[in-house]
């Protein structure tokens, strides 16, 4: 499905074209010059504004439900059913309407924010933080632990990507698993994302160091007698960390689409927490007489995505500014 | 005590269900009544007056169901679903009129066994049955049905290739009264020694207890229906047995069309796809009773299997010669209700659901703590999340309407308790049966996190969000999960030893008309088995269990009713369940079909009754 | 070359064997229910459930039971039976194959046509109007989830419920042998959204990869020569620039094949997705176990394909 095969996507077109970082002579340092760039793309900066605006609403959800004046996510009122019982559309007391228990689905739609950032991100950064490292190893000892990286790495992409997070999924929904080390919800949900990803950012850094390890300048330190972990730490890592940033946050939408469809075939986010997944899967066998539902949901996680997606773009046009994006 | 869909009977006048709601109107706090608004059956909706002879003869009609069929293997079906089938293409010993709720008439007997013609002997615990002696089985077999194969049916419902749901529970070593030589630990399957056929048309039913009342009662589900052991025995000797998936044969008016070996599977019968029935050109309309003689109008029943509830139930509204077989999306009962009135019917006493809380372990082991769930549940908002007042009333207690000893046991109302009193959930009563629990403040200060398991199909999300909001309304920290139905049965709610604190997604059907299918199983204490428990909340208290071992053996129906209503009372008064709602069943069809629905069951389209118009 | 292949499709199978075995763990140390419960109904007793269980092999170690399941499907290419309906799971498949395999073909024709025109005329008509707007709403499709765009469809123009009721909705789907005319338009609405999503991603894939190869120095010299644009940009440029395209093509390809659950979900289409939904929500072992080998060897042998086709077009690639 789209959202496996865009991973793969990803990974295959773009190895190659990160190298010209490491030789950009200039003053600046890289990191610098990354950064200048980035803040010179309009659309990127704006998305990033959407995306700090969104993160404040989530953080401070419970006070702009408040100052909105609506109930919370979780108020159920059977008054605002009408008497068969279905949801009743917008209305000033609830502008995104009701779902098929009363609840003020924009009051939803704001904490739904909170779950899909939060898997989003912290399921990214555990993801980077899993496949540099195995990355790193496999790119700087090669041998038979890349190879063995490499293999388990195999295994990973070759298994359907959503089939893998709906058995995780349908097993630890209930009592958790691994020794209840994984609990039911959002660290089930996260555990999955992160297994799911790090394969993606795993290969990415190995072929990195792969090409690293061959620069001058690691040559050098070699021959000046430097330890492996200084090499590690000191030459290589610096120069892995602009790709790092482009590559998570490339990672980060995909991994809200991820949430969001584990959430809508019903082994995500567990009710009554609000995802957006769930409530248009929630939303699914009425949207023909209650679109709302289905809509403000969707239109919620499709901005979100597209936000995080156009924030990746302009990082990644600013590593590489002679590269074929803009 | 089917629990996926609903079981029926028509009890309800429009005028008593119209007080219930406006009770339900009057008592909601303040801006409710307009939208708790009243809506009563308007005439013609309500089958209870329907007329079943007379009408167009010939045509075919189309029905269309989302949901697909289990078991069409009577010996294994337990789903209303099937039952639709089961009922038109077999003929059980004793059946319900489609417009009787409960009174039995004979079927493929020839009488009611009573103790003045002879049929009930031995102080009950003997019952006779002759059988009617020009019934044929459709091809292959083309013989005149005997007695024996009544005798094989019921055994091979110990066969474990068979995996009959209720043989155990009804009929063998924990029925109420068991036939003899269930209960030997030998007994592993084959000739039940507790049956005999002295010959072709005679079958002799020895019980070890007197509950003649009961065994006839339970002649009427689909076990009864005769099976040739010559045709069906080699099959039921793999596993699982291939009658019933592959090759059927037929007694009924209809059959699933077959071809000269009586194979069905690919030609009757495609899973997921379609279901067909024909005339059983076997079938004789001579060899039924005076009470019972069903029309059979149709020539053709194609069953169109699948798709989306609200797209089929439009389809059935808008269209020609078509019913709907399963629930219809509450969207088309609206749609239906408001614009086409006369192509609906709600059946009332078409089941039930209730929340199974643990009474054996966790915080609900304490009697005050279920009384205040209880009384803290809003029952109104779970009649809404159902569909509302056409399709659900606030259940007050356990045996629900068209039942006999609904009436006993307290109608509509129910026991006037303080903890049932308010069905939109009254905190003041919760919180002192919460003291009462031992929670000095009226909340909840244990440690414990209440399991919630819920199914995860129709509206039942929403009522697991209803009962979670009383459960944290208080004071208890909860942990929800939704799952496939299957998988809350068969993982969580059925394994006692999960200790599932809470199911609100479970229900039950009747089986037939007795009290005891509502009752017995879900909880009676001596019933709960390590896996495939029905007793969900593991209730189980002796004076209860005495209670229905004792009315079990009442035959006189008045005297029964009685019985089983003060066992009814017994669990009010020890909350052993948080009850929800009864269920109403609603059925659509187009405007030019004459439906007939069957009362005794969930009240769905009985296809030998009816016709085109 | 040979001995290449010969190890690209032995680790393509050991690949096969470890997906197997990853499955089985995790269907087995964290099952989600009881298969034996689950195929005996509900009320049965344990000696029910026992035989059942018996029958099913299910009372032997797990070790043992995985070792029945690798010779039955390599020395008798039995799959197995599943535990709800007890059919086999290679007809189940097989039954499932074709709706799956009609999503694929029509969507990657679909979106093939619409990537490709909208991918070179952006690189050609770089940073104009044209190409902002084409690579915009690109974007805006990339991050849309799936579900959601196809109950949007559904709800504008479905026959049945849709408010400009112009095509068959969801559950319309039936065979191409049934009737081909209904089999194509009950298509049409799932292929132009799974089409959409994935021609975004195409479009931006192919104006990227021309725009690198368009900067390379044998076009300036073709450009030199003076030959026409429109010729440079088709017979040199494209033809280059096409190469990561068809890579990623294989690998969809090989993914799509294996299920699209959520396409399939959406429009109630009767595909392997769905079969591998529904088997997973109901603890059907056999079957989830089943479509997952078939789904992974679909992935398996896309990479094949593609390293290979690699090797053969590029000599640099080391076969060893």
């Amino acid at each position: 499905m789209s959202v496996g095969s865009e991973l793969l996507v990803d990974s295959e077109s773009t190895v190659d074209s990160i190298e010209v970082v490491g030789d950009d002579v200039t003053a600046r340092s890289p990191t610098e010059l990354f950064w200048r760039r980035f803040r010179a793309d309009r659309v990127a900066m704006i998305s990033a504004i959407f995306i700090i605006v969104l993160i404040i609403v989530a953080i401070a959800a419970p006070l702009v439900v408040k100052i909105l004046g609506l109930p919370g996510p979780n108020v159920q009122d059977p008054n605002a059913l009408d008497a068969f019982g279905s949801p009743t559309g917008p209305s000033g007391a609830h502008p995104f309407g009701v779902d098929t228990l009363g609840r003020d689905i924009l009051s939803r739609v704001i904490y739904g924010a909170r779950v899909s950032l939060l898997v989003g991100i912290v399921g990214t950064l555990i993801a980077t933080l899993a496949g540099t490292v195995i990355g790193l190893l496999a790119g700087f000892y090669r041998g038979w632990t890349d190879t063995v990286a490499m293999r388990v790495v195999d295994v990973f992409l070759s298994f359907p990507v959503l089939v893998l997070g709906l058995g995780i999924g349908a097993a630890c929904s209930v009592r958790g698993c691994l020794g209840g080390v994984i609990t039911p919800g959002i660290v089930t949900v996260i555990f999955i994302i992160a297994i799911l990803s790090f394969t993606y950012i795993a290969r990415i850094v190995r072929g990195q160091v792969l090409s690293l390890r061959e620069k001058e300048f690691v040559d050098a330190s070699r021959a000046l007698g430097a330890s492996n972990r200084r090499i590690v730490f000191k030459e290589i890592l610096p120069n892995l960390v602009a790709p790092l940033i482009v590559y998570s946050s490339l990672l980060i939408p995909t991994n809200i689409l991820l949430e969001a469809a584990l959430s809508f075939l019903g082994v995500g986010i567990q009710p009554p927490t609000a995802s957006w997944g769930q409530m248009i899967a929630d939303a699914t066998p009425i949207f023909n007489t209650a679109w709302w539902y289905m809509v403000f949901p969707g239109a919620a996680l499709l901005l979100t995505v597209l936000a995080f997606n156009l924030v990746g773009d302009g990082l990644l046009d600013a590593l590489n500014p002679r590269g074929t994006r803009s | 005590m089917r629990n996926t869909a609903r079981a029926a009977i028509i009890a309800v006048i429009g005028g008593l269900l119209a007080a219930v709601v406006a009770a339900c109107g009057s008592s909601s706090s303040g801006t409710s009544s307009a939208t708790t608004a009243n809506i009563p059956l308007k005439p013609g909706e309500n089958p209870v007056g329907q007329t079943l002879y007379g009408k167009t003869k010939g045509g075919a009609l189309t029905v269309y169901s989302s949901e697909d069929f289990e078991h069409l293997d009577p010996g294994e079906s337990y789903f209303v679903q099937d039952y639709a089938i089961d009922y038109a293409t077999q003929r059980p010993l004793f059946t319900y009129p489609p417009n009787s709720s409960n009174t039995l008439v004979p079927d493929l007997a020839t009488a009611m066994p009573t103790t003045a013609n002879g049929g009930i002997t031995d102080g009950g615990k003997t019952v006779t049955v002759h059988i009617q002696p020009n019934v044929k089985f459709s091809a292959p077999v083309n013989r005149a049905v005997t007695s024996a194969d009544v005798a094989y049916a019921i055994e091979r419902g110990a066969n474990p290739n068979v995996a009959n749901p209720y043989f155990i529970s009804y009929f063998g070593a924990s029925a109420p009264t068991p036939l003899v030589g269930t209960t030997s630990a030998k007994y592993a399957g084959g000739p039940i020694p507790g049956i005999q056929t002295p010959n072709p048309t005679t079958i002799v039913f020895h019980l070890t207890k007197p509950g003649a009342s009961f065994l006839i009662q339970a002649l009427s589900m689909p076990i009864s229906m005769p099976v040739p052991e010559s045709f069906a025995g080699p099959l039921d000797k793999k596993a699982p047995t291939t009658y019933g998936t592959q090759d059927l044969v037929a007694t009924g008016p209809y059959m699933l069309k077959s071809d000269s070996t009586g194979k069905f599977a690919g030609i009757g019968y495609q899973t997921g796809k379609s279901a067909t029935l024909v005339r059983n050109p076997n079938w004789n309309a001579s060899t039924y009773s005076q009470l019972y003689h069903p029309p059979a109008y149709l020539d053709n029943i194609n069953i169109n299997i699948g798709g989306d509830a609200s797209v089929i139930g439009q389809q059935v509204l808008k269209g020609t010669h078509s019913v709907q077989l399963d629930t219809p999306a509450q969207s088309v009962v609206k749609l239906a209700y408001q614009t086409y009135p006369s192509q609906i019917t709600f059946t009332t006493g078409a089941g039930d659901h209730y929340v199974a809380v643990n009474n054996s372990a966790g915080p609900f082991k304490n009697a005050n703590a279920r009384k205040a769930f209880w009384a803290a549940l809003d029952r109104n908002a779970i009649v809404k999340a159902r569909g509302g007042p056409l399709v659900a009333q606030p259940m007050t207690h356990f045996i629900y309407p068209g039942l006999n000893g609904f009436q006993q046991s307290g109608g509509y109302p129910g026991p006037q308790v303080d903890y049932n009193k308010n069905p939109n959930g009254d905190m003041t009563v919760a919180t002192k049966y919460m003291k009462a629990a031992g929670y000095s403040s009226g909340k909840y200060s244990g440690n414990a996190t209440v399991q919630i398991v819920g199914a995860n199909n129709g509206n039942d999300p929403a009522i697991i969000q209803i009962v979670n909001n009383a459960l944290t309304g208080l004071g208890f920290k909860t942990h929800v999960s939704e799952v496939d139905q299957s998988v809350m049965y068969a993982k969580y709610c059925g394994v006692p030893k999960q200790e599932i604190d809470a199911c609100p997604t479970v229900g039950w059907v009747r089986d037939f008309a007795d009290p005891l299918t509502l009752l017995y199983v879900p909880f009676y204490g001596p019933s709960i088995v390590p896996t495939n428990n029905s007793n969900w909340g593991q209730v189980n208290d002796p004076q209860i269990n005495a209670a229905m071992q004792q009315a079990a053996l009442v035959n006189d129906p008045n005297q029964r009713a009685q019985a089983w209503a003060n066992v009814d009372k017994m669990l009010v008064d020890q909350a052993v369940a948080a009850p929800e709602e009864f269920d109403n069943q609603p059925n659509i069809e187009s405007k030019d079909v004459a439906g007939v629905n069957q009362l005794w069951d969930i009240g769905q389209w009985d296809f030998m009754f009816s016709s085109l118009k | 070359m040979t001995t290449y292949i010969l190890r690209r499709v032995l680790w393509g199978i050991v690949l096969l064997f470890l997906v197997c075995l990853l499955t089985f763990i995790l269907f087995n140390v964290l099952p989600s229910a009881d298969p034996a419960q689950l195929r005996a109904g509900r009320n049965a007793s344990p000696a029910i459930i026992a035989h059942i269980r018996h029958e099913l092999g299910l009372d032997k170690s797990v070790l043992e039971q995985f070792w029945v399941y690798i010779t039955n499907i390599f020395l008798h290419f039995n799959f197995g039976y599943s535990f709800y309906s007890g059919q086999s799971v290679i007809s189940l498949i097989g039954d499932r194959l074709p709706a799956t395999l009609s999503l694929t073909v029509g969507a990657v024709i679909l979106w093939l046509l619409l990537g490709i025109p909208i991918g070179i005329i952006s690189a050609v008509r770089r940073r104009t109007f044209v190409d902002r707007t084409a690579m915009g709403s690109a974007l805006f499709f990339v991050s849309m989830p799936i579900y959601w765009l196809g109950l949007i469809v559904l709800f504008l123009f479905a026959s049945d419920i849709g408010k400009f009721p112009i095509l068959p909705g969801a559950n319309s789907y039936v065979g191409i042998t049934t009737d081909a005319g209904k089999w194509f338009t009950s298509l049409l609405l799932p292929w132009f959204v799974l089409a959409a999503t994935q021609a975004a991603i195409y479009s931006r894939l192919l104006r990227g990869s021309l725009i690198e190869t368009m900067s390379e120095d044998y076009i300036r010299t073709a450009r030199a020569k003076g030959l026409p644009e429109r010729r440079v940009v088709w017979k040199h440029g494209v033809r280059a620039a096409v190469t990561p395209v068809i890579t990623v093509l294989a690998l969809d390809i090989g993914a799509l094949l294996g299920g699209a659950v959520l396409t399939e979900t959406v429009f109630d289409i009767p595909g392997i997705g769905r079969l591998n939904y529904d088997a997973i929500i109901h603890s059907d072992f056999p079957v989830v176990q089943g479509t997952v080998l078939l789904a992974a060897m679909f992935i398996i042998v896309a990479n094949i394909v593609v390293d290979i086709a690699y090797a053969y077009l590029d000599p640099r690639v080391r076969y060893s």
